[in-house]
């Protein structure tokens, strides 16, 4: 886990301070409920909420404000007053007249009402943590939010326990509970839906890896997840999409518009792209299907015509075809513009004009043959391959049996139609597996 | 001929018969409702009707609306805001007040759970199962059945079990009971200031609408992933569920009231109420009780420990799902398995003041229930939360309505608790 502190983090928060500086570091659990009180012993009030400004690293805090912004606007006091940040804060001379009312700014937020106690995503770990506290470093410069407090120990500090909780584990268990910090580098906040667009200008998630993100959807709630979602760019989107479970993908795409909707499917899969729009309503997948390229819609059509379960439905028919006597050097030529789009590239099939499936080639034999070799020199013609209509089970014996990363279907004709890859075997497959 | 197959292809096509029909039949609501009529419910009613007749009965119809008020609340909810009911609170309220919340969640249904394995001890002593076998198998049963097991089914299993509550049923109408005089009661609200019948009043309010519930109710709401447009469904749910559960109570109730309370029998648990109705009303009557009390026991006990974990764990921020290893969700797990171990541990101490634990389970569980109603009701009042969803100036004199009597019924039943 990656809960600690890490020492490059820490010299770097540190950077920001001049070297001798005396640097501070504060929690908000800390500073929330102070007295707010002048120079002159003036007392103002107490500290219901910070608010922060987003920069580049770590937020600064802009101001307070004096109370709840849930119903009506609070005061507001910026944060230039303040002098000195003790047992009370201080603040310059004259403060109670520079008091206003809240007003946030488009890049602002209330940390309180925003972000304690709420989810966040920790992009390191891809996992969503709720925030106990939020640490603060106190500069010449202000006040940089520069940690998110996950642990049991801030959640502790909050409760106001710290101290039996600790003579607690230190007396029975010679045992200090550790600190568990997280970079607010590492982190993305998930605000109210109305603001989430706010904090995602920055977004990490694209960090995180599509699998790890489908999961850190699974788990946000049904808003959550769809802001998240929308916040993605499209080949991101397309990714994390494929991983996602099929009800999941259903219901966030039923919230897009036909447009959106077939710019992120057009990126996925044929196989995928097919199995998500066979799930859709009928009405909404023909709507989807009319926006999508002309090509990537036919051939996701053919592959709809196809029950999920049999090689028809499992297959991709985006893969590379030469005729045998094509030579190594034209077929790699074409290979490498093409590789980019097609779904697999580890094999190239060689068939005649009718389609008829000759022979494969792999892309090891490609790299070492000699670039003038026809294809029909180094082809293996002992083709294992799938009807169109063989089922699950078939196709996860021929797996088994040939350990091949993907098997070429064929009609009854023997013409080829498509292939199946091991990954579309597995999505099939791998739900009905059990714990 | 034409137009009825394509008007019945059109009603397919819309797919909302199924959901609904799904609703009705094996939703949230009416899961929820099942679990509630648990070992301590099916004891409650029993001893409702044996010690008081059908005096009591008329507390089922305002118990039903108070029920169906609240959970239509949870279930609103978890549909407009997807998050469950603890992180609601978490987010709303703090981690302070949640913590000593989710403090004394734990202690309420560590109470609730330990009552559960009392029901499996107790069922299966009526077959002649001594409860050091019954309790720990019944224990081991539940954990397996979470943790290895596939649990979507195993609720399944449990829920058609519940059929036989119809058996409760069939039985009151087998028994002939007076039907005008049950009617008559019914709708007569009749009180004497007596502690025992003012406490057994409370009783049956208690197990009926436990806190528990509410968290239930509203993750399982949020689990299914439904839009705000389509809450409807969850409404029907709630309400089916809610009827459901009192029905059922009710001839539990009626059972006992023309079968002991008739003949003078006085019984003190669920099982001398089942002993008790072989020589008036049959064996089969007798073995059905029983076993309708294990399933109740046993579903209740398999929701319970895992409700609670995920409660906690949610309001925390601790990982929590059973596709994880146990050293991905510690907290998760190690809940779970405290839960159960304690719950069913207990039962197996020799000499454990049983009833008197019980009680105070009670007790801790009318501590709770008024803090999370008013909890429910502020959240569900948070136009933040719950946009045009909030509650209406009807619902609200409703709600708060009957938020006030439940608590004022607690606030008795704590305090009468601390007097004695």
């Amino acid at each position: 886990m990656n809960n600690d502190i890490g020492p490059n983090d820490e010299e770097e928060a540190g950077n920001m301070a001049i070297s001798g500086e005396p640097q501070v570091f504060l929690f908000l659990s800390e500073l929330l409920g102070k007295k707010i009180i002048e120079q002159t012993g003036k007392e103002l009030g107490r500290v219901f909420d910070i608010t922060a400004e987003f920069l580049e690293p770590y937020p600064l805090a802009t101001g307070l404000t004096l109370g709840s912004a849930q119903k009506e606007k609070p005061l507001f006091l910026s944060w230039e007053n303040v002098v000195e940040v003790e047992e009370n804060i201080i603040v310059a001379p004259g403060s109670a007249d520079k008091l206003i009312e809240l007003n946030l700014g488009a890049n602002e937020l209330l940390l309180r009402d925003d972000l304690l106690d709420k989810q966040i995503v920790d992009t390191d770990g891809a996992k969503i943590r709720r925030v106990n506290d939020l640490q603060f470093l106190e500069i010449m410069t202000g006040l940089h939010l520069v940690h998110v407090d996950v642990g049991f120990r801030g959640l502790i500090r909050r409760i106001g326990i710290t101290k039996a909780m600790d003579f607690i584990f230190q007396g029975l268990f010679d045992y200090q509970l550790p600190d568990q910090f997280i970079s607010w580098k590492l982190v993305q906040p998930l605000l109210s839906p109305d603001r989430l667009q706010l904090s995602i200008t920055q977004n990490r998630l694209s960090q995180i890896h599509p699998a790890d993100l489908a999961d850190i959807l699974e788990d946000l709630d049904i808003k959550q997840r769809k802001a998240v979602f929308q916040s993605l760019d499209v080949e991101t989107a397309a990714e994390t999409l494929e991983e996602t479970d099929p009800k999941i993908q259903v219901s966030l795409i039923n919230d897009l518009d036909s447009e959106e909707a077939s710019d992120i499917i057009e990126e996925m899969s044929l196989s995928e792209a097919a199995d998500l729009l066979g799930d859709l309503p009928k009405a909404k997948a023909e709507g989807i299907l009319n926006e999508m390229e002309q090509d990537i819609a036919e051939d996701v059509k053919e592959l709809l015509a196809h029950p999920e379960r049999e090689a028809g439905g499992m297959m991709t028919t985006s893969y590379v075809s030469f005729r045998p006597q094509m030579t190594v050097g034209e077929v790699m030529e074409i290979l490498r513009t093409e590789a980019a789009d097609v779904d697999i590239v580890y094999y190239v099939y060689i068939t005649d004009e009718q389609e008829h499936l000759l022979g494969v080639v792999t892309l090891r034999d490609l790299i070492l043959a000699d670039s003038g070799t026809t294809l029909e020199e180094i082809m293996d013609e002992r083709i294992i391959s799938l009807k169109l209509d063989d089922k699950d089970d078939t196709i996860a014996d021929h797996f088994a049996k040939y350990g091949l990363p993907a098997i070429p279907v064929v009609d009854d004709d023997d013409k080829m139609q498509g292939t199946v890859m091991f990954r579309n075997l597995l999505d099939v497959v791998a739900p009905h597996l059990g714990k | 001929m034409d137009k009825i197959k394509q008007l019945w292809k059109k009603l397919l096509q819309t797919g909302l018969w199924k959901l609904g029909l799904f609703f009705a039949l094996i939703g949230p609501g009416v899961i929820t409702s099942n679990v509630d009529n648990d070992a301590g419910g099916i004891t409650t009613y029993s001893l409702a009707g044996a010690h008081y007749g059908f005096s009591l009965i008329w507390i089922l119809i305002p118990v039903t609306v108070a029920l169906i008020v609240i959970q239509e609340m949870c279930a609103r909810m978890g549909v407009v805001s997807g998050k469950g009911l603890s992180d609601l609170i978490r987010e709303r309220f703090g981690a302070k007040i949640t913590f000593y919340l989710m403090i004394i969640l734990l202690l309420a249904n560590l109470g609730n759970t330990l009552c559960e394995f009392a029901g499996v001890a107790a069922s299966m002593e009526i077959f002649g199962v001594s409860k050091y076998v019954s309790v720990p198998f019944g224990a081991f049963f539940v954990w397996w059945l979470v943790v290895k097991g596939n649990y979507k089914s195993v609720e399944k299993a449990f829920l058609l079990a519940c059929v036989f509550y119809l058996s409760y049923i069939v039985s009151g109408f087998l028994v002939q009971p007076n039907w005008s005089e049950i009617r008559a009661a019914s709708i007569t609200p009749t009180m004497n200031f007596d502690s025992g019948m003012l406490t057994m009043a409370i009783g049956i309010i208690g197990t009926t609408i436990a806190p528990w519930m509410q968290f239930y109710l509203q993750s399982s709401i949020v689990d299914k992933g439904l839009k705000a447009e389509s809450y409807k469904y969850a409404r029907m749910d709630v309400i089916f569920g809610s009827i459901t559960v009192n029905v059922v109570a009710f001839f539990i109730i009626m059972l006992c009231a023309v079968t002991l309370f008739h003949n003078g029998l006085k019984i003190e648990t669920a099982k001398d109420a089942a002993l008790a109705l072989a020589p008036l009303a049959g064996s089969y009557a007798s073995l059905l009780f029983a076993f309708g009390l294990l399933n109740a026991s046993l579903f209740a006990a398999s929701i319970l420990p895992l409700s609670t974990a995920y409660t906690i764990c949610e309001a925390f921020g601790w990982e929590s799902s059973l596709n994880t290893k146990f050293v991905e969700a510690p907290q998760f797990y190690g809940l779970y398995s405290l839960m159960i171990f304690l719950g069913a541990g207990i039962i197996l101490l020799p000499n454990v003041p049983l009833i008197a634990i019980m009680y105070y389970s009670q007790v801790i569980n009318g501590l709770l229930l008024p803090f999370v109603l008013i909890f429910m009701l502020l959240l569900i009042n948070d136009k933040r939360i719950m946009g045009k969803y909030v509650n209406g100036v009807l619902m609200n004199i409703i709600s708060w309505a009957t938020v006030v009597i439940l608590n004022g019924l607690s606030a008795a039943m704590v305090i009468s608790a601390f007097m004695n």
